[in-house]
């Protein structure tokens, strides 16, 4: 086990390699020099010279071929790809070419805004979906299990940008219980310890920005759940079904063990492998959804960032905010893979 | 014992089972099944409405244009104000919100059928190769030109280097002798090291011509390449090769590649079509790859190779139609979020160019008028993306029980 252990984390080598590769790639094959775009169309030669010089541009883009022939072996390794990957080690992004400030900063004040909301839809999506799965597979073709199923098929083909701007409809312009955008009322403000509003908030002791927080958080959440959450409540209930049709459960049953017990001890544990597989890679692509209802939501979070980059052509804050998504999103398969070992015994590995 | 007449065989047709196809039974499951009849009536509803009024219904988005009917609510009935009638109501340049959506509905499901299209070719394909080449050892040309390949793949870097082309081209020779050469020394180690020093002299003899270090450099990769073409791989690279690199474009964000992917190319319909295509290609590939693995250890390919039978007709005789009815569930589910992609694209600006109708646009160039109220030009369009959506999803779900009936649930 703990070879395969090794060797499943090993593995991730290679993939991140591949994403780095593709993401450097990425950028250069973009037409336009960055030197250029960082000081304008009309810079002077000699200055757009400089800032090659500085950000590494002249250097070639993978081996240095020449540097090898001069005997030059270090010269030989001095590429940008390699830099790339050297700065990316020390967990230097670069800067923005906009605002020239260094990416890895501005990472760490807009991340948490987006953990905070896909943790949060994430927790809503759990709490909601495996019970309303594990309910519809118990009392299977019941009247609730018919509503819950045709309910999270809707939930799979809602558009989350038309959900969101939906919401904000409803709920912030005709009703007016929500905000319909941002993070914090602007006349409220919370020392920033974690960067997360709501445990700022609770540090601060400050009852007035929790509760304004999480208004705020709410209309996003809700729309960033709904997907996740369907998706969960079809993949507790099939695997549910799978698991209640084991002869153990009807011994279960015969034994007259309570229809609880029965549901919760000894049938959910068994189902849970495929439910925790769906809820990984749906916490992946929450991550990646956020984008779109970051921009409806006007959420300072990662995904809004990014967005407004790929609009405004400024590609290294492009670069460094898909790198820190996949790379989590490597992670987080990872996990999910490793969780496995722990979660059923009967697997075994060499 | 008397002749029996035809008459008398009509009389004992209870024994005579009327013959049924597969698909034809697949068939009276689907449409028995209240959801995916449903789901097959809202799929008619919106293809229809999108072909009829493609071809029949004209309109120039150019032109249309009216100022005097900005933002006017839905009307069933002409007033004094407004003449015509509009029962999903005018956007911001006075156009008619139904007749868009009607002709949106060509854009979007347009760009679902090309991009399903085009993951579901390339994604097959490489899914049946490396399924197909998992389990099953190449033959002798196949494994020629993988060796070759690899040889010029590999031996181009050191071309490369050396700044000599030619020896990418040696390599590939190296490779592909390699392959004939597979029962010279066969287990034996010093086959290994014979190969890895042809390939060190290759690489560092030629090279010695420029420079010594580039000729160390060149010499320690055709060490390598000499000791991996003289390994007895063959199919399980082929399935290795493919699958990593589908792993890495899994490991993004779907979204993200989407939009990094237009946003490189540069918006239009033809480019979102792609960018969503693309990002597909890894779920059919596994998908095919996992159904083909579990096809390929069936009895009936062991006898079609016993009887003989090559690789390409095992594989589209006998083994892709089998795998037909997995890829067609996923090919509906799949239409129903390349639908939702393109109106997410279009929605960022990304996908139709604007005057073009297309649902997701439309919702971008609308929903800043949502806070004055104009809600029409915003829930149509997305309920437009939201049924059609749920229609694919339905079908997809009544196909997924009506093709494989083992399935209970």
């Amino acid at each position: 086990m703990t070879r395969y252990l090794i060797r499943r984390i090993i593995s991730v080598i290679p993939t991140l390699l591949g994403v780095t590769f593709v993401i450097f790639m990425f950028l250069r094959l973009i037409p336009g020099d960055p030197a250029i775009a960082m000081l304008g169309e009309h810079a002077a030669q000699e200055n757009v010279e400089r800032i090659r010089e500085q950000l590494g541009l002249n250097r070639p883009l993978f081996l240095d071929k020449e540097a090898l022939q001069q005997g030059d072996v270090s010269g030989f390794f001095d590429s940008q790809y390699l830099r790339f990957l050297g700065r990316l080690l020390q967990g230097d992004l670069g800067n923005s070419i906009h605002r020239r400030i260094p990416i890895a900063d501005q990472l760490k004040l807009r991340f948490p805004a987006t953990v905070e909301l896909a943790l949060l839809s994430m927790l809503i999506a759990i709490f909601v979906g495996v019970p309303v799965g594990i309910a519809s597979a118990a009392r299977r073709n019941s009247l609730l299990d018919s509503i819950s199923m045709v309910g999270s098929l809707i939930g799979v083909s809602m558009p989350i940008f038309w959900l969101g701007l939906m919401e904000i409809m409803l709920f912030a312009v005709i009703l007016q219980w929500f905000p319909s955008g941002g993070r914090l009322h602007h006349a409220i403000e919370v020392r920033a310890v974690t960067n997360l509003v709501l445990i700022d908030s609770i540090i601060a002791g400050n009852g007035e920005a929790l509760v304004d927080a999480l208004k705020h958080l709410a209309l996003p959440a809700l729309a960033l759940a709904t997907i996740p959450t369907a998706i969960i409540a079809r993949m507790t209930r099939s695997s549910m079904l799978d698991v209640l049709q084991e002869d153990y459960i009807r011994t279960a049953h015969a034994k007259g063990l309570q229809e609880r017990v029965v549901l919760f001890r000894h049938a959910l544990k068994n189902a849970f492998l495929p439910i925790v597989t769906i809820i990984g890679l749906q916490s992946g692509s929450l991550l990646a959804g956020a984008v779109l209802t970051e921009t409806i939501f006007a959420w300072p979070g990662i995904g809004k960032w990014v967005y407004d980059a790929i609009l405004g052509r400024d590609y290294p804050v492009v670069q460094g905010g898909t790198l820190l998504i996949t790379f989590i999103i490597v992670f987080i398969n990872l996990l999910v893979d490793l969780s496995y070992v722990f979660l059923d015994p009967r697997i075994h590995y060499e | 014992m008397a002749e029996t007449t035809p008459n008398e065989i009509g009389l004992i047709d209870f024994a005579v089972r009327e013959y049924r196809s597969l698909w034809g039974d697949a068939w009276r499951r689907l449409i028995s099944s209240n959801t995916a009849r449903l789901g097959l009536a809202i799929v008619v509803l919106f293809v229809l409405s999108a072909v009829l009024a493609h071809f029949f219904w004209e309109y120039d988005p150019r032109t249309d244009l009216d100022y005097s009917l900005k933002l006017k609510p839905p009307n069933l009935r002409p007033t004094e104000e407004i003449q015509s009638i509009h029962p999903f109501g005018t956007d911001k340049l006075g156009r008619d919100t139904f007749r868009r959506v009607v002709h949106g509905g060509w854009n979007s499901l347009r760009v679902g059928v090309v991009a399903v299209g085009i993951s579901l070719t390339i994604g097959g394909l490489l899914g049946l190769l490396a399924g197909f080449y998992e389990n099953m050892p190449l033959g002798r040309t196949g494994r020629a030109v993988l060796f070759g390949v690899v040889g010029l793949c590999l031996g181009s870097l050191s071309a490369w280097i050396a700044g000599q082309p030619f020896q990418a081209l040696l390599f590939c020779a190296l490779g592909v002798a390699a392959v004939f050469l597979e029962n010279f020394l066969a287990g034996k180690p010093i086959r290994v090291l014979l190969f890895a020093g042809v390939g060190l002299l290759l690489g560092g003899g030629l090279a010695l011509l420029v420079s010594p270090y580039t000729a160390a450099t060149c010499g320690i990769l055709g060490l390598f390449i000499g000791w991996m073409v003289a390994l007895p791989l063959g199919g399980p690279l082929v399935s290795n090769i493919i699958m990593r690199a589908m792993d890495i474009i899994l490991a993004f964000p779907a979204y993200l590649l989407a939009i990094a992917i237009v946003a490189f190319l540069g918006p239009g319909l033809d480019k979102a079509m792609i960018a969503i295509g693309f990002v597909g290609i890894p779920l059919y590939a596994r998908l095919v790859r996992s159904t083909v693995l579990s096809v390929i250890q069936k009895e009936y390919v062991l006898a079609a190779q016993s009887v003989g039978s090559g690789h390409a007709r095992i594989l589209f005789r006998h083994i892709v139609p089998n795998t037909l009815s997995s890829v067609i569930v996923q090919a509906t589910m799949g239409l129903a979020s390349a639908i939702i992609w393109a109106g997410a694209l279009g929605f960022l600006g990304l996908g139709a160019i604007p005057p073009e109708p297309e649902w997701g646009a439309m919702l971008g160039d609308s929903y800043r008028f949502l806070t004055s109220g104009a809600w029409w030009a915003v829930l149509f369009p997305g309920l437009a993306i939201m049924l059609s959506v749920l229609g694919f999803n339905l079908l997809g779900d009544g196909l997924r029980d009506a093709l494989d009936p083992r399935l209970t649930h």
